[in-house]
């Protein structure tokens, strides 16, 4: 018995869903980039559903790309946030108001 | 049917977990729950047969990147922030409205979309066939995508070395850095005594 594609689609926008709400909600930086790396998860949920659905693995390989992505976000990421918190002692992006946008 | 059970307990876990996510007030509540969010999704690409991406999922996302989200969060002391407002007042009601509705629009799409199974997709004794799906993922990997594999190398290597040159000690005095910083807040030199 296999799984039906709609499943993992339901599934996957229920995670990117919520991942958007997070980087629309929250005010910490630090809470911002987690919900970005679980949009990113949601995607990943996709690709291996399409990936069965379709009985080819390429699939499963533009997962491990995207993971790779996500490390160097990560990374980038994070040093952007040491850098800004070096430079203005918070992380509350709303605080973050320099450039006046 | 064993394998659609497992697959809806999994599936409400991270839902849970992801709604845990973005809901704690404490950062690190906030990250363990992100972990149990990515542990049910490993598990999601097990019931999908997908075993390799099960393991790099835990590796990679469990493992490396919540530990370096960790690391920094060790490194800034956040616990002042934790009395602070932590949702946008107004925007959060909004929020609330909006993301339901957006699902809704999601699953209503994908419900009526009508979907052609043009095969079986990929059962165990296709993967037997193949040598596995590890040894399955690596020829389709190496065959079809040298390329961009070895270009994924190449924006790890840049990702660190920008990484590394963000979040270093400036040891010399920046002016361009410097011109920008608030005028009350800490000064530079006593800011580099602290961190």
């Amino acid at each position: 018995m296999q799984i039906p594609i709609e499943w993992y689609l339901i599934l996957s926008s229920a995670l990117f869903i919520i991942g958007a709400a997070g980087v629309l909600l929250r005010r910490n930086l630090f809470i911002i980039l987690l919900s970005v790396e679980l949009m990113m998860n949601a995607v990943n949920i996709n690709l291996v559903g399409f990936s069965r659905f379709h009985e080819t693995l390429i699939g499963q390989n533009f997962v491990l790309f995207t993971m790779a992505v996500a490390a160097a976000e990560a990374a980038v990421g994070l040093a952007i946030v040491t850098a800004l918190y070096r430079n203005k002692r918070t992380l509350m992006i709303d605080l973050f108001n320099t450039m006046k946008g | 049917m064993a394998e659609k059970i497992l697959f809806i307990i999994f599936g409400v876990l991270a839902i849970g977990g992801a709604l845990m996510t973005i809901t704690r007030k404490n950062v690190i509540h906030g990250l363990i729950a992100l972990v149990f969010t990515f542990i049910n999704v490993a598990m999601i690409y097990l019931v999908t047969q997908a075993y390799f991406l099960a393991v790099a999922q835990i590796l990679v996302y469990a493992g490396a990147i919540l530990v370096l989200f960790t690391f920094v969060i060790m490194f800034l002391d956040l616990r002042e922030f934790r009395e602070m407002e932590q949702f946008y007042p107004w925007q959060k009601y909004l929020v609330a409205i909006l993301a339901p509705i957006a699902l809704a629009e999601f699953i209503a799409v994908v419900v009526t979309a009508s979907w052609i199974p043009t095969q079986q997709g990929i059962t165990p004794e296709m993967l037997a066939e193949i040598g596995g799906n590890t040894w399955g993922v690596g020829v389709s990997l190496f065959e079809n995508m040298l390329l961009p594999f070895e270009v994924a190398s190449l924006i790890l290597v840049a990702a660190m070395v920008g990484a590394v040159i963000m979040a270093r000690k400036e040891t010399t005095p920046n002016v361009a850095l410097r011109a920008w910083a608030p005028a009350d807040g800490p000064q530079p030199g006593q800011l580099e005594q602290e961190v």
